[in-house]
């Protein structure tokens, strides 16, 4: 028990992911960094941020069979859209 | 959910998955309509994306990830059967909700006051009406999480039985997963 404490839950290490990655996007929003580099680098960081929601914070991660996908395949169909459209123009 | 062992169905009662699948699924299509409608109207998008406050966006985008945190952390304490802590982390969890609606509501006020609206432009008709419909999911998401708290703070709940609170959290991180996507679709991709 008192070696379990010596480490950070699983939740919190992603929480503490999702922080750094959500303030990396906002660097990249404040300062206008543009084109497509820094688009999709964001892009893809959403999508991990998803994923990472999916499997730790939804608790997927721990489900067998088609449901363990749901949001893996959601964001690949929502990521490659929105890819598709910004490819276009940057 | 301890171990290897994995379970067959997603936590919380299985009709809250049906609405979060169908919730996903509009909200693709208005990200896919946004994106491919901005394809025809690049510079319209890119300039008025800028009277954004990122600023904002960073707080409300932290607000719902510290608030999903305690959502988590309120499943795993009513799984130990601990009540009172459950409570307690969804209370945190809405007043993170509260910060963001609070945040989002000046945001709209600072944009209502200079005249915008859905007309103004068509990035503005995309932004309005996505933050806005996000928006409504987070207030329906807050009473949901209410009334989750309550029932725990009465005692509802136990680590035998606790569907409930695993429901209500998963709406709560559907709503957080959501702005995640939204955060840099809308405000810093360019």
């Amino acid at each position: 028990m008192n070696q379990k404490r010596l480490f950070l839950r699983p939740c919190t290490w992603v929480y503490v992911t999702l922080m750094f990655l959500t303030f990396i996007t906002w660097f990249v929003g404040v300062n206008n960094l543009s084109g497509r580099f820094f688009a999709f680098m964001v892009l893809g960081f959403a999508l991990l941020k998803g994923q990472l929601i999916g499997d730790y914070f939804m608790g997927l991660k721990q489900v067998a069979g088609l449901w363990r996908w749901v949001i893996f395949i959601w964001l690949a169909l929502v990521g490659t859209l929105i890819s598709v459209a910004f490819w276009q123009t940057l | 959910m301890t171990g290897m062992e994995k379970n067959r169905w997603p936590p919380g009662d299985l009709v809250i998955w049906i609405f979060i699948m169908a919730e996903l699924l509009v909200f693709g299509v208005f990200f896919a309509a946004y994106a491919f409608t901005r394809t025809n109207h690049v510079e319209l998008f890119n300039t008025y994306q800028l009277t954004l406050d990122r600023n904002a966006a960073l707080i409300n985008t932290v607000a719902l990830i510290t608030s999903s945190y305690f959502v988590v952390r309120a499943v795993a304490a009513i799984r130990v059967d601990d009540s009172r802590r459950c409570f307690h982390w969804l209370l945190a969890a809405l007043a993170m909700g509260l910060l963001f609606l609070v945040v989002k509501g000046a945001e709209y006020h600072h944009h209502f006051s200079q005249g915008i609206n859905l007309n103004t432009n068509t990035f503005y008709m995309f932004y309005l009406s996505l933050t806005f419909f996000h928006f409504l999911h987070v207030i329906l998401g807050m009473i949901i999480l209410l009334a989750v708290a309550l029932k725990a703070r009465s005692g509802g709940y136990s680590a035998a039985e606790h569907t409930g609170v695993e429901t209500g959290a998963s709406y709560w991180h559907m709503v957080d997963l959501v702005w995640m996507v939204l955060f840099p679709l809308v405000y810093v991709m360019r």
